[in-house]
Formats: C-alpha cells, sequence, structure tokens
C-alpha cells in the first residue's frame, strides 16, 4: 500500500498523544511506552483499538508485547498496510 | 431462565462476594461474537435500596456499572478460560457510561458485554444493561488484568 508513511507517522503520534495525555512533543519516536511514557497496559491496548479503527487492520494479540514505542508502531504499520 | 454456569463456576471466576457480587446467572456466551449476556435479578431486598432511596428505591448507577464490569470478566473468563483460570487480579481503569432509565425493585436486569478489544492482559468492553427489552445503561469499559506470578505450582 502506497500510503504517504510521514502522514501515518503524524497520525499514529496525534493519537497516541490524544490517549496518553502527553505532548506531541515531549513523544520521542524511541521512548519506551511503559518506562520513559509511563504507559499502562490498558492504554496500550487503547492505542492498538484505535489503530485498528483507523486503518481497519487487525493488529495480532502477539504482536502487541513487542510494541514498545512509536518506532515499533510505525514498523508495524509499514509492514501491515 | 436457566444459567449456563453454576453458582460456584461464577465464584470462582469473579473474586467477589455478597454484598459486592452482582451477577446471579450467566445466560448466553457467544464466544464468536465475543460476546456474554448475564442476569441479576433485583429484588426489593437488595441492601442498597435502604438508602437510594428511603421510599423510592431505585438502583444506583455505579452498582449498574459494577455489574456491567463484573460481566466485562466472564466475558474474559469465557475467552481466555486458561487465563481467568489463574485467577489474575482485575482492576477497572476506565469508564464512560450513559444512563438511560432508572432501575427499579422487580426488574430482571441483563448485562450484556461485547469484546471491542480484549487481550490475556486488558480488555475493552462495550457493555449494556437492559430491562424488558430496553436498553436501561450503557458503558465503554475498559479494564486491566495481572496474572500474579505463580510460585505456588
Amino acid at each position: 500500500m502506497a500510503k504517504n508513511i510521514d502522514k501515518i507517522k503524524q497520525e499514529v503520534k496525534s493519537l497516541v498523544s490524544d490517549i496518553t495525555e502527553i505532548p506531541e512533543a515531549d513523544l520521542a519516536e524511541d521512548a519506551k511506552f511503559t518506562e520513559d511514557l509511563g504507559v499502562d497496559s490498558m492504554m496500550a491496548l487503547e492505542i492498538v483499538a484505535s489503530i485498528e479503527k483507523k486503518y481497519k487492520t487487525p493488529v495480532p494479540e502477539e504482536k502487541i508485547p513487542n510494541l514498545q514505542s512509536l518506532k515499533d508502531i510505525y514498523d508495524l504499520l509499514e509492514e501491515l498496510l | 431462565m436457566e444459567s449456563l454456569w453454576s453458582v460456584e463456576k461464577i465464584r470462582s471466576i469473579l473474586p467477589h462476594r455478597y454484598p459486592f457480587l452482582f451477577i446471579d446467572k450467566v445466560i448466553k456466551i457467544n464466544t464468536n461474537e465475543r460476546k456474554v449476556t448475564c442476569l441479576k435479578d433485583v429484588t426489593a431486598n437488595e441492601y442498597y435500596f435502604q438508602g437510594h432511596f428511603p421510599g423510592r428505591p431505585i438502583m444506583p448507577g455505579v452498582i449498574i456499572v459494577e455489574a456491567l464490569a463484573q460481566t466485562s470478566i466472564i466475558l474474559y473468563a469465557a475467552l481466555k478460560p486458561d487465563q481467568a483460570a489463574k485467577k489474575p487480579l482485575y482492576y477497572l481503569g476506565k469508564v464512560e457510561a450513559k444512563f438511560k432509565k432508572a432501575v427499579l425493585p422487580g426488574s430482571q436486569l441483563f448485562l450484556q458485554a461485547e469484546a471491542e478489544k480484549l487481550v490475556a492482559t486488558a480488555g475493552i468492553i462495550k457493555a449494556k444493561a437492559i430491562v424488558a427489552d430496553e436498553v436501561v445503561a450503557e458503558a465503554s469499559i475498559s479494564f486491566g488484568v495481572k496474572i500474579e506470578d505463580d510460585n505456588s505450582a
């Protein structure tokens, strides 16, 4: 799918910012969700659920534990979309 | 109306007990649709009617939400039986609820929970409380599940 990855990155970042209530400026691409940003398992699931809804693609459960930073989400989306 | 689960089975999944167990029966389980329906018979003798409100009994909205949260745990157990058997801790994370109609003594309160997203460690559930085919409350419920390290074997 030839979707603009920069656009997706921006969309995902703003979605993560909405759910975690962390300003986009503070969301470094490689910051770890749990250790660095204080994201808990419920927020993580909310992020996954809203990504699934937005891009209409299921994220397999076994992939979720590997999503530890924005970069991991970008990589997964590049693979899935 | 028959329960698919015995009282013992419900109690083996839900850690709650009187006066905070709000599921009487499990009526329907559909693992394909990722949906369950439970039942709470709201009797005139419920202890909270003493104070909510004297002479005008109305089931408290927070208790309807709690009943829907317990239904969500039943759904989790139906979809993830192996994890639920380990008796994890369930903790409520977020609730958005709407209350549409008062629930009065004598109501059969049907509690529906449908998984929007459910994994071993957390769930997002769409839930509805129904009396006489009318939706009396609906809620979106997020919860976390923590399986304690089992060193007990």
